[in-house]
Parts: C-alpha cells; sequence; structure tokens
C-alpha cells in the first residue's frame, strides 16, 4: 500500500504516474516453483564469528592502503588481529541420518587450528565426517585459513563461488605464500597455503546445476551464488537455504552481502510453497559499529517477513542487533561461552544479541 | 548574467574530429586525474567514496560558483588573455575547494556551529562510530548534499531568473547579492531534504536536531537518496534545457535574454515536472530489469540505491550534454528550435548511455580500480562523472573552449 502513495503522491507533481504505476507493480513478489526437498533439522554450531578482534585495527588497514574497494591481497594486515569465520552445519535428512557441512574456513591458521581443535573439527575432516565444505564467498576472512581445513583432509570437495580471482585459486591449488608491501616497501606475508587441494571442486554459477540456480548437494538443501560486487574487490556469495520440514525455509550466510531480504525475496521467487522461517549467520549490517538509515530500512524490512527465529553474528553488527531485538524481531540469545576462548572481540555486549563463539542454534 | 546568453548561443564552427580528439585527450586527463587522486590503489586514493565525493562535489560548486553564481567576476576582463584566465580561474577552483571543505565546513562550521560537518567535532563527540574513518565519511555525506542543493539552485537560478532582479547592477554588489540568495536558498533546501538523513546516520539519531526522514513512508527507505536521485534528474533538465535547448522553452518569457521573474519560476516549475517524469521513468525501467525494489533490500534490490541510479543516469546524461556543446559545438543547428534541441537530446542520451555501458564494463574495472558490477555500496559513478564534467567545465567555461575554439578576432 505504501508503494502505492508513494505513486499517488507521485502523481500529484508528475503526469504520466498513472500509466508508471503498471509498471511498478512488478512480479518481485511472483512464486517460485523449484522444489528442494525437505529437511528433518538443522544444527548450526559456531566455531568462530570473531573475523578480526578490533575493528579500529582493521579499519585502520584499510584506510591506509586504499579503502574498501581495495583489492584484499594488496593490504598488508596485522596477522595478530586475524580471527576467521566458520561453521559446522549438521543437517538431519529425513531419514534419520546426519551430515555435516563445513561452512567457510576462517583468516588466521593460527586462529583456526585452535578453534577447530577445540571443536574436534580435525577428527571430523580426518575420518570423512565433514562430507564437504562450502565456502560462502573469497573473502579474506572466510577464506584464507583455508590450510587449517586441507591439512586434515586435502580432498574434501568444496563448493565456492565461480567468481574468484587468480590470487585466490594460487592459494588453493598453487602452495602460494602472498605477500603485500608496507608503506615502508617491506614485502609483508598475508596467507599461505601449503597443502595444496586436490579433491573435487564445484565452482557454483548464477545458473546452477541443471539450469536451476541452485546446487542442491542434499536433499532440502540449496546452495545458490549471489553475484554481487562486495567490497575489497571480491564478487559473489555462497548462500545456503534448507527447507526444514514442517517449518520452512532457513537461510544461512557467511557475510549476507547481497542483503538479507534480498536473500528471502530470492527464495520466495524460487522455492516452492516459500515459507520463511529462520536465517544464520553475519547480515553485514552495522560492521563497524555505525549507523545509516537504511539499517531502519532493513529492520521494518524483516519484520514484515515474519521470522521466527534469526540468530546473526559477524558482520551484522551488534548495534543493528540490539536495534531489531527491541524493534521485536526474534533474535536468538547467545551465551557467555564465547569467554572461553582465548581471544574475544572487542565489540562483544553482554546483551548477548550475537550466536557467538561456541555457542549453537537447530532450526 | 551574459552567460544566460553566452550558453544558450548557437553552434559554433567546430570541427568534429578535432572534436574528438580533444574528448579523447580530456579522458585521459580524467584516467589520469582519477589514478592520481581516487584509484584505490593509486596515488591518494581519496575514493573511500564519501571524501573523495565530497571533494569533487566542492571542486564543482567551485567552477559553479565563478562561472554561473558571480558571473566571473572578479576573475574577467582586459588584463589577462583567455588561457591566462583560464589558468586563475583553475586555481581560484581548487583554493575554493579547499577552503570549502577543510576551512568552512571542516574548520569553520564544523567546529562553532554544526558538529557533523567535520570529522574532529565528530570523533569529539564520542559515541558509536566515532573515529577517523567513520567520522570522514559522515561529515563528507553531509557536504555532499549541502554542495548538490547548491549546485541545483545556482544552476536553476542560472538558468531562469538569470540577472534578475539585479539586472543593470554592478558586477561586483550583484555578484554578492546572487551568493547571498543562492546560498540561503541551498540552506533551506539541504535542510529540508538532507539534514533528517545526516541527523539519522547516527546513534541514537539526533531527534533534537532533525526530523524523522519525512519521506520514508512512500519512498519505502530513510536515506535521503531518495532526495538525491530526484534532485539530480531535475538538474539533468536544467543543465539539458540551457545547454542544448537555448534555454527553450523558458526564455519564451523572457524577450531580453536577461533572466526574469517569470522565467526563473517557469525554470524552476518546469524542470521540476520534467525531474519527476524522467525519474519516475528511469525507476519503472530499472522495476523491469530488477524487479520491484522492496524496504530493507539491498544492492539492486534496494529502493535508496534505484533512486540513487536514477540520479547517477541523469548525471551521465548532463556529462554527455556537455560534452555534445562543448567538443560538438551542438552538433545540430537547424532553422528550427525544436528539431535542433531534440536530436542534440537524442545526442546527449546517447552520449550518457555510452558513459553508463563504459563505466560498468571491464574497461573501466580496470582504469578505475572499482569492482565489477552495479550497485556496490562503497561505488557511485557519480564521482567520475564529476570528475570529468569538472574537466571539461574547466575547459569550457575557464578557458572558453580554449584550444578546440579560438577566438574570434
Amino acid at each position: 500500500m505504501e508503494r502505492r502513495d508513494f505513486l499517488k503522491t507521485m502523481a500529484i507533481t508528475g503526469a504520466a504516474a498513472s500509466s508508471s504505476t503498471a509498471l511498478f507493480s512488478g512480479n518481485a513478489e511472483a512464486a517460485g516453483t523449484l522444489d528442494i526437498g525437505e529437511v528433518k533439522s538443522v544444527k548450526i554450531d559456531v566455531l568462530s564469528e570473531t573475523s578480526w578482534f578490533s575493528n579500529d585495527n582493521l579499519k585502520k588497514s584499510m584506510l591506509d592502503y586504499g579503502g574498501a574497494s581495495t583489492n584484499q591481497y594488496t593490504i598488508p594486515w596485522d596477522a595478530d588481529n586475524a580471527g576467521g569465520y566458520s561453521s559446522l552445519i549438521t543437517v538431519t535428512t529425513l531419514d534419520g541420518k546426519d551430515h555435516k557441512i563445513l561452512m567457510d574456513s576462517g583468516w588466521s591458521n593460527t586462529w583456526m587450528d585452535y578453534v577447530y581443535e577445540m571443536h574436534g573439527i580435525p577428527r571430523m575432516l580426518r575420518n570423512g565426517e565433514i562430507e564437504f565444505m562450502v565456502l560462502t564467498h573469497w573473502h579474506l576472512d572466510h577464506y584464507w585459513g583455508i590450510e587449517s581445513t586441507l591439512k586434515h583432509n586435502p580432498k574434501i570437495k568444496i563448493y565456492a563461488p565461480a567468481t574468484h580471482y587468480p590470487e585466490d585459486m594460487a592459494l588453493l591449488r598453487d602452495k602460494a605464500h602472498h605477500k603485500a608491501t608496507d608503506k615502508e616497501g617491506k614485502q609483508v606475508p598475508i596467507c599461505k597455503n601449503d597443502v595444496p587441494h586436490t579433491g573435487e571442486l564445484v565452482l557454483c554459477s548464477t545458473e546452477g546445476e541443471k539450469g536451476e540456480g541452485v546446487y542442491k548437494p542434499l536433499p532440502g538443501m540449496a546452495i545458490k551464488l549471489f553475484d554481487v560486487p562486495i567490497l575489497l574487490r571480491v564478487r559473489g556469495e555462497n548462500v545456503l537455504y534448507f527447507n526444514v520440514k514442517d517449518k520452512g525455509i532457513v537461510t544461512v550466510t557467511g557475510c549476507c552481502h547481497p542483503g538479507i531480504l534480498s536473500l528471502f525475496s530470492e527464495a520466495r521467487r524460487t522455492f516452492k510453497d516459500y515459507k520463511p522461517y529462520g536465517c544464520y549467520g553475519g547480515l553485514h549490517l552495522t560492521l563497524f559499529e555505525t549507523w545509516d538509515p537504511k539499517f531502519d530500512d532493513v529492520i521494518r524490512g524483516v519484520k514484515s517477513f515474519g521470522l521466527q527465529k534469526v540468530a546473526c553474528n559477524h558482520c551484522t553488527g551488534w548495534l543493528w542487533a540490539e536495534k531489531a531485538a527491541e524493534a521485536g524481531i526474534p533474535i536468538v540469545k547467545g551465551t557467555d561461552k564465547y569467554k572461553s576462548y582465548k581471544r574475544q572481540s572487542a565489540v562483544a555486549k553482554a546483551t548477548n544479541v550475537f550466536l557467538t563463539n561456541g555457542d549453537t542454534v537447530v532450526f | 548574467m551574459s552567460e544566460i546568453v553566452a550558453n544558450q548561443a548557437e553552434r559554433k564552427n567546430i570541427n568534429v574530429f578535432f572534436g574528438l580528439i580533444n574528448l579523447a585527450v580530456a579522458f585521459v586527463v580524467v584516467s589520469g586525474l582519477w589514478f592520481v587522486f581516487l584509484h584505490p590503489n593509486g596515488v591518494m586514493a581519496l575514493y573511500t567514496p564519501m571524501y573523495g565525493f565530497s571533494l569533487l562535489v566542492a571542486f564543482v560548486a567551485s567552477i559553479v560558483l565563478i562561472s554561473k553564481v558571480t558571473d566571473f567576476y572578479p576573475f574577467a576582463g582586459p588584463s589577462l588573455g583567455t588561457v591566462s584566465w583560464g589558468l586563475v580561474r583553475t586555481i581560484a577552483a581548487v583554493a575554493i575547494m579547499l577552503f570549502l571543505v577543510y576551512g568552512f565546513f571542516w574548520g569553520f562550521i564544523g567546529r562553532f556551529g554544526i558538529t557533523y560537518f567535520s570529522p574532529y567535532s565528530i570523533i569529539a563527540a564520542g559515541g558509536v562510530g566515532a573515529e577517523i574513518f567513520n567520522a570522514r565519511e559522515n561529515a563528507s555525506t553531509a557536504i555532499v548534499y549541502l554542495l548538490t542543493a547548491f549546485l541545483w539552485v545556482a544552476l536553476t537560478w542560472s538558468a531562469g531568473f538569470g540577472q534578475w532582479p539585479w539586472v543593470g547592477v554592478q558586477r561586483g554588489p550583484a555578484a554578492l547579492a546572487r551568493i547571498g540568495i543562492v546560498g540561503l536558498l541551498s540552506t533551506i533546501a539541504y535542510v529540508v531534504l538532507f539534514h533528517p538523513h545526516v541527523c539519522y546516520l547516527f546513534f541514537p539519531a539526533q531527534t533534537m536536531a532533525g526530523v524523522e526522514p519525512w519521506w520514508s513512508k512512500w519512498a519505502m527507505t530513510s536515506s535521503a537518496y531518495y532526495n538525491l536521485g530526484l534532485l539530480l534528474s531535475i538538474l539533468m533538465w536544467v543543465i539539458v534545457s540551457d545547454v542544448l535547448w537555448e534555454g527553450y522553452p523558458w526564455r519564451i518569457v523572457d524577450r531580453k535574454g536577461q533572466g526574469n521573474l517569470w522565467r526563473g519560476l517557469f525554470t524552476l516549475i518546469g524542470t521540476f515536472v520534467l525531474g519527476i517524469l524522467s525519474f519516475m521513468a528511469l525507476l519503472a525501467a530499472m522495476n523491469i530489469f530488477w524487479l520491484e525494489p522492496f524496504e530493507g533490500g539491498q544492492y539492486t534490490d534496494a529502493p535508496y540505491f534505484r533512486y540513487l541510479h536514477a540520479g547517477e543516469i541523469s548525471t551521465f546524461v548532463a556529462l554527455a550534454a556537455f560534452i555534445v556543446k562543448t567538443y560538438f559545438g551542438n552538433l545540430v543547428n537547424g532553422p528550427n528550435i525544436w528539431v535542433r534541441a531534440a536530436l542534440r537530446t537524442v545526442a546527449a542520451a546517447i552520449g550518457g548511455t555510452l558513459f553508463y555501458l563504459f563505466y560498468y564494463s571491464s574497461l573501466s574495472t580496470f582504469l578505475l580500480g572499482k569492482v565489477p558490477g552495479i550497485a556496490q555500496p562503497e561505488d557511485t559513478p557519480l564521482v567520475w562523472t564529476l570528475l570529468f564534467l569538472s574537466v571539461v567545465l574547466i575547459q569550457a567555461d575557464f578557458f572558453a573552449g580554449w584550444p578546440l575554439v579560438r577566438k574570434e578576432k
């Protein structure tokens, strides 16, 4: 209705508004037809959502070396500030069988080795219990810790965005040791991988497998690539959708660069009998704990979808999560388990509106 | 003012081939300037994006201040030649830009009046997000908005009201009077159209300083990109009618060609209506490509992006209009104003389309160092367009078209 009000307002001051109305009423809400099946439940263990420990430190590196559009491989990042983003997803299919998926591999190998040990990930990788890995996107904090995963299972099947750069592929396959030049002209090591990936690599494109726009590694699960431009010269993000029986669609993201409402909207356009139920992941909103009126738009938009569970962390920003909770969005609260990790994010707060390190959510 | 006549001048004798060479040289100059000042991996890397954006808007505003508002006072006269005056005016525009951003906004208004115009005052005030990167982006956002309002008012005044009501007044006092009226109206436009957004850039929102964005209900966004896109769409028609249509149809009510109240009002209302129509048409076209946007959507799904993008497209066309006039002598010079205006407009639309295709091409990704794709939140083509526009305006207005156009003896 508000859209119509907008058009009516325009009509007062400009002719031809009525003829444009037909054009504005697009088919954004057209229902999808793709049936991906169902799963019984989805459990997500947050291995680490702390991609870096200090926002100020990270921002300073970006600011000093060209800003948000700079190539991430040209910035001499502070290794001591590096953490990583990674989650373990356990999907229970309708036959009662559990399937484990690793989502992302973090940034610092030191941090990721520590986090993986805490959660028994090395063993699960070695014995094949983790069936495959989904790389959501090629950002440093999701990908540069790839050695921590591959050294336990270099043959693991990986779903990754097809929108990669040569440096990305060199790190995955060619034992690359990337360095960046600092202001003094010194070469600073920024990431490395001595264990090349030898397993199947599924490069996800927007066409998907069979031209359906998605990849379906398990019944009830779909991976969809959103080919969007992202800061630090990265492109494209894989998003995971699960259709949980009797509940609805659960959207799982790494950073949600395409925008959470866009993910919901795409699901509505794509999946048969779309019913939103929940979401998990970084929502890429008040990333650096700063506000903008467009974040108010997102709160209003998310509310309109009527989700039952919103579990967020990482680049969502505590500020947005707190305001969203105040506005009545069903934010899944975290616990104090993150304090058992040897390091914590500088922005973690007692409000626990983040599902943070060591926490679990079940959909 | 004299420019109101100059801008409507009939086709000059410009060789199309030399025009093309001049345009190519201008493009190379723009690319060089981009690498030095804005390229993320260039020398100064100011495209953050809002910081570089604010400097570019301030530069274009300085050019417009000298050429349109003060009518080159005191940078004109027989004491210097075309090239010398061009250099003096260019240096003056750079100096005004630096003064506006660092002196007037950061050092004066932001320090003694309105906190958000100075990054240092924002940091000193403390609170969420009060660090240099974010503070500078927020202060730059406010400067971009205010100076966009200035450009709209200044160019509309120049195209419509012209010398009114100071016809016959000496150049100095008339220039000061125009600075006063344009400054006043720009401030009012800024306060209504943009200030509420800036007040909501902070947490908690500065509710005692600004109202909640009043357009959010129907625009489906609290972002003032709604007003920015609309204003840029209107501005495109101000420029197109002034540059390509020789001041028509507004000059029908102005027999002397100096500008008057009725022509001013006609221009104001006419360009407003045309701007709304083109704004809506562009939004409708985007709906066909990207389907309908929705509240809270991001990237191409974001209502605020659609509004901004309409403004970005309009600015591509405005740039093309200046190029059609400056480098190609307005191309068509038939006896019928409506025919030649229409053909020139088509040429500008084609030029704008070519700029659009270039900006989102792989070549631009390489040259400008930007992330490929549309709607990246850290990227707006307005910055590149303004840089190009400033180069064209300097040649056209400050150097009187030299070396492409030689002074007639």
